[in-house]
Parts: C-alpha cells; sequence; structure tokens
C-alpha cells in the first residue's frame, strides 16, 4: 500500500457519472485536492453506506476544493445502474477493471480479487497526503476523511482531533 | 385445474423425513428377533422357552431402541436449535454480514450480482425472511427440518416391533422348532429384501428396485454373518477362560 509523500500513480479509466458512462483522469481532475476511495463490489451491502456517505458529504468535500473519485472492479455499466439504484451519486465511479489501479495503489486483494476499502487523500501535487485501509466488512468514516482534508488543507500542525475552530500546534514544530 | 399444496407437500417431506427410522427399527428388529431365535433354539431344550425369551428381547429391544431415537433426537434438536438461535443473534448484530453471504451464494447459484442483490434487499424488508432463508442457504439449517423425538421414538420402537414379528410369527405358529427357525429366516430375508425394494428402490426413485432389495438384503444378512464369524472366532476364549 502506498504510504504519505508517495506520488500518486496516474488512471485514465472509464467512469459512471450524472447518469451516463464517460473518462476519467487523474491529470483531467481540477480540485486542490482529490479523495481517491476504493470499495470492493457494486451491488453489495456495506459499500453503499460509504458511496452514499461520500454523496451526501459532496458539497462539504466540494468547499474544501477536493473532488471525491469511488473505484471498484465492476465495469461502468455496472457503476451508473447501481448509482441509480443508490438514487444517484454526485461523483464519478471508476470502472478499474482488473483491479490494475487497485494494484498500483496496492489495495488489491487477491484472494477476493476486488478492491481493499481503501482511501486516499491526494494533495495539490497528486501525492498521497493521507492514507487508511479498512477491514473488508467494516465501513469507513467520512466524517473522518473530511476532517483529514480540513487538516491537511490548514498547512498547519493539527493535534490529535483536531476539529476547524481548534488551536493548532506550535507554528515552529514540524512534528 | 391441478393445484399446488404447499402445506401438503411440506407434510410429505417431513414424513420423509422418518424413513431412517423406520428402516432402522424393521432392520433392526428382523435380525435381532432371528438372531435371538437362532441362538436360543440350540440353547434352550423347551420351544415355549425360546419363545418367552425372544418374545422378552424383542419387548426390551423395541423400547430400548424407541428410547434411543427419541433422546438422541431431542439431544440433537436441542443441539440445532440453540445453534440457530446463535446465528440469528449474530445476524442480528450484523445483517449485512449475512446480507453479502446470502448474495454470494445466490451468485454460486445462478443469479447475476445485480439480480441476486435486488433479492437480498426485499428480502431485507421482513428480517426474518431474510434470516430464514439465510439459515437454508448458508447452513442447510431450518426450522422445519428439525426432527420430532416423541415422533421418531414411537416410529423406532413400532418399527422394531413389526420387524420382529417377522421371524417370531412362523416360530409361534410352526410347532416344530427345526421348521419355524427356517420359516422365520425366510422371512428375515424376505422382509429384509422388501424393505430395501420399497425404501430404496420404489420411494428412492431407484430405475431397478429388485437390485436395491437385493443390495438392502445383502448388506444387512452380510453384517449379521461378520458378526455370527466373530462369535465363532472368539468362542474358544469363553470357553478357555470358563475352564
Amino acid at each position: 500500500m502506498l504510504k504519505p509523500g508517495d506520488p500518486a500513480p496516474p488512471f485514465d479509466l472509464p467512469c459512471a457519472f450524472d447518469g451516463k458512462l464517460s473518462h476519467l483522469s487523474l491529470d483531467g481532475i481540477r480540485s486542490e485536492m482529490v479523495v481517491l476511495f476504493f470499495y470492493p463490489r457494486d451491488f453489495s451491502f456495506i459499500c453503499p453506506t460509504e458511496v452514499v456517505g461520500f454523496h451526501k458529504a459532496q458539497p462539504a468535500f466540494k468547499t474544501e476544493h477536493t473532488s471525491i473519485v469511488g473505484v471498484s472492479a465492476d465495469d461502468a455499466e455496472s457503476h451508473r445502474r447501481w448509482a441509480v439504484e443508490l438514487g444517484g451519486v454526485s461523483y464519478p465511479l471508476l470502472a478499474d477493471a482488473g483491479g490494475r489501479l487497485a494494484r498500483a495503489y496496492g489495495v488489491f486483494d487477491d484472494k477476493e480479487q476486488v478492491a481493499m476499502r481503501a482511501t486516499f487523500v491526494l494533495d495539490r501535487a497528486r501525492t498521497v497526503a493521507y492514507c487508511v485501509a479498512s477491514p473488508i466488512n467494516v465501513g469507513r468514516s467520512v466524517s473522518e476523511t473530511l476532517r483529514i482534508v480540513r487538516a491537511i488543507r490548514t498547512g498547519r500542525l493539527c493535534p490529535a482531533d483536531w476539529e476547524p475552530g481548534a488551536e493548532f500546534g506550535p507554528a515552529d514544530h514540524k512534528f | 385445474m391441478a393445484s399446488f399444496k404447499p402445506e401438503e407437500k411440506r407434510r410429505a417431506f417431513e414424513r420423509l423425513g422418518s424413513v431412517r427410522e423406520i428402516v432402522f427399527g424393521i432392520q433392526d428388529g428382523v435380525l435381532t428377533t432371528a438372531g435371538v431365535l437362532a441362538g436360543l433354539s440350540g440353547a434352550l431344550s423347551g420351544r415355549s422357552q425360546v419363545i418367552l425369551a425372544a418374545l422378552a428381547s424383542t419387548a426390551a429391544g423395541a423400547l430400548s431402541m424407541g428410547a434411543g431415537a427419541y433422546l438422541g433426537t431431542r439431544a440433537e434438536t436441542q443441539v440445532m436449535r440453540n445453534e440457530l438461535e446463535r446465528v440469528r443473534r449474530e445476524s442480528e448484530r450484523q445483517p449485512y454480514i449475512v446480507q453479502e453471504e446470502l448474495l454470494a451464494a445466490l451468485g454460486k447459484e445462478g443469479l447475476s450480482r445485480e439480480a441476486g442483490y435486488r433479492v437480498v434487499k426485499l428480502l431485507s424488508h421482513a428480517p426474518d425472511a431474510l434470516f430464514s432463508t439465510a439459515e437454508q442457504k448458508l447452513y442447510g439449517l431450518s426450522g422445519s427440518t428439525l426432527g420430532n423425538p416423541a415422533l421418531d421414538g414411537l416410529l423406532m420402537g413400532a418399527a422394531f416391533l413389526a420387524g420382529a414379528l417377522a421371524p417370531l410369527l412362523p416360530f409361534v405358529l410352526i410347532a416344530s422348532v427345526r421348521y419355524g427357525l427356517i420359516a422365520g429366516i425366510a422371512m428375515t430375508a424376505i422382509v429384509l429384501f422388501a424393505v430395501g425394494y420399497v425404501f430404496e428402490g420404489v420411494l428412492a426413485g431407484e430405475r431397478s428396485p429388485t437390485a436395491a432389495g437385493l443390495r438392502f438384503l445383502a448388506i444387512a444378512l452380510g453384517a449379521a454373518a461378520i458378526g455370527y464369524l466373530v462369535g465363532l472366532l472368539i468362542s474358544p476364549i469363553g470357553a478357555a477362560s470358563a475352564g
């Protein structure tokens, strides 16, 4: 699995977005930061809580100049139908057929042939600023991802459980 | 117009679940009683003594087998019920785990992931339907497959009694011990063949019920013959220790 500071592997993959099939590349994303989250499968019972959770929080991420991209090994048409099933998803779902992108990020489960439940926050230079992986049967926290994005965007030293409005660490401290 | 009556079908399947007790009971009743008659005919001088001993053995056998079936089924039912409740409690705590496993099971049975997802999602609107489906699909368990201890015990005891009558009746009705025994053993073979013919042949849908009957007869008599041979082998040891 990649770690903070590693350059984010680029991608140019089919995707489903806004009810249509399309293509999306990392280079084509203009936002300051990117939340790239991998999930195992469309049409499952844990993943929708995350996909819907990111959908609901999308305006808050947009305020932070952050794009959200979901990725699984399903094809783009499956993504499109699943997004319809979920009542619409306000960000692109990438079709990572064969799991090449998940492998590039080090989060492909070879045994199950699906992506692990992993989240990467990419900064302006498209390097990994934050990453986390959850067990396959435990959904991740969307609010924690948003908190991390907000903390990173401050460029300051943020203590544990830092929330917007709380004090920063000393400006002359690196750690 | 043909009518489909699931309740009748279900009861028919439940009755078929008793085949094990019936076959086991008859086979054991037939062979045990035939063995008792053959053994005591040589050891006891009076025909009435043999009959009385065989009747006592039959009564004890029927009661023992009935009680054994009752206790065995009761223990099995309690263990299974406990396991079903444990699985259900787990499912209620983490329904999504059950949903995912059920989805995978439906996929293995040929449903597309999308179709399976819709089925499981619909089932999830009624947790009882979701859990009972999961119990059947994932664990092969269901409330209706749990046995009935009293029924199993009664059937086993009654089947043992019915089986015991096959060698016993000719022995009682024919005055000669020798001919009574021959007729009893012949009846034993006929009943064993008939059990195989009916249960393993006709009811099981086997192409040749006769072959099924002969196979059942061969296995049952083969087991008895091996038991007899073992007795012959160890009898010198018994004689030596008695001497």
